[in-house]
């Protein structure tokens, strides 16, 4: 076995993963959103969650676990065009990042 | 309700705080649409010294801080460090939260050199650590209750580093935050925070302006390898001399 490259792969792996947690850290921001007086995080959770509210208006909880009134379509509108800009955009960045690894 | 940002700068001998307030406050405009509400004088003698890696030992105003329940002239303040780069409107989300106050529970490094699992907490009994470098609040009970605590963490800091177990011997606003938020609190460590975590820039790393929003990090990582990455994002640049360049000659 040949040790140094045993080392740089290890430490490629490393730094390569240091990036993606990076860029996960920097998109979670970016996700985070205000509307309605609560705050939110862009996803697949909060989308899964409206689509269970059938009503016009429903009460959820928000990432301060507060309870926050809502109109269930217009708000699950919102959070898709937002989850998928937020989305493409990390696309390019993580697809860039692994053109330079 | 009026809302706008407030900014403490004071010069040291190496450190020219107003300048980056005065930058930062052309970026706060731009971004988010507020004024912002430069405090660059005041009446607390300046006892505080910090090691910084980029400039040495230097006076450090910084013990003012909790003056800003006082000092706003807003209803809902935004507090930022003068090192504080903004340059997207992420903080819009942190304006329309309906909370009294947040701060960042998190930091993270850029580069992914450094982990900042140290700087997270603090003491020996690694309590954690709520960063002062953004803070939103709004005129209210708890938010007054909050800054009036560190105000007395601050005049009687021997007492609490000592129960605190905290190692390091200068003042830190952070450090009374976070005493401070856990005394408000109950100590029940169940704080609201910014739900993001604050990105932040190490002295060691080579920062330079692409163009009004892009920001270039050049550094070497764990290989020893250099490489560099492209922020256009907000972010704490901890390097204050390289700042202090840009500010100086921004795009």
């Amino acid at each position: 076995m040949n040790t140094d490259e045993l080392v740089a792969h290890g430490r490629s792996r490393f730094e390569h993963a240091a990036a993606r947690r990076t860029l996960k850290e920097k998109y979670q921001a970016k996700l985070t959103f205000a509307h309605a007086g609560g705050m939110w995080s862009a996803g697949p959770e909060l989308l899964a969650t409206l689509s269970a509210c059938t009503g016009p208006e429903s009460v959820i909880l928000d990432l301060y676990e507060t309870p926050i009134k809502v109109t269930p379509n217009e708000f699950r509108d919102l959070v898709r065009n937002h989850w998928q800009e937020q989305m493409n955009a990390w696309l390019v960045e993580y697809e860039e990042l692994n053109k330079n690894r | 309700m009026t809302t706008g940002a407030l900014i403490f700068a004071r010069n040291n001998e190496h450190i020219d705080y107003v300048a980056m307030a005065r930058w930062s406050a052309r970026n706060i405009e731009r971004h988010l649409g507020i004024p912002t509400h430069i405090v660059t004088d005041d009446s607390t003698p300046a006892t505080n010294a910090r090691h910084f890696t980029d400039v040495g030992a230097v006076t450090w105003h910084n013990l003012n801080r909790m003056d800003a329940y006082g000092s706003t002239p807003w209803d809902r303040t935004l507090v930022l460090d003068a090192d504080y780069i903004v340059a997207s409107n992420q903080l819009q989300s942190v304006l329309e939260a309906d909370q009294d106050f947040l701060a960042h529970r998190w930091a993270y490094d850029v580069t992914g050199c450094n982990t900042f699992e140290g700087l997270n907490s603090f003491g020996n009994n690694r309590m954690p650590m709520w960063w002062a470098t953004v803070m939103m609040f709004r005129k209210s009970k708890p938010a007054e209750l909050i800054f009036d605590s560190m105000k007395m963490i601050r005049d009687n800091w021997a007492h609490y580093r000592k129960l605190y177990k905290n190692t390091n011997a200068t003042y830190r606003n952070d450090h009374a935050l976070s005493i401070a938020l856990g005394i408000v609190n109950g100590h029940t460590l169940d704080h609201a925070g910014i739900p993001w975590a604050l990105a932040s820039l190490t002295p060691g790393h080579k920062l330079t302006q692409i163009d009004q929003d892009r920001y270039r990090v050049d550094f070497v990582n764990s290989e020893n390898k250099s490489r560099w990455i492209e922020l256009h994002q907000d972010f704490h640049a901890m390097g204050k001399q390289q700042l202090g360049a840009i500010v100086a000659n921004p795009c």
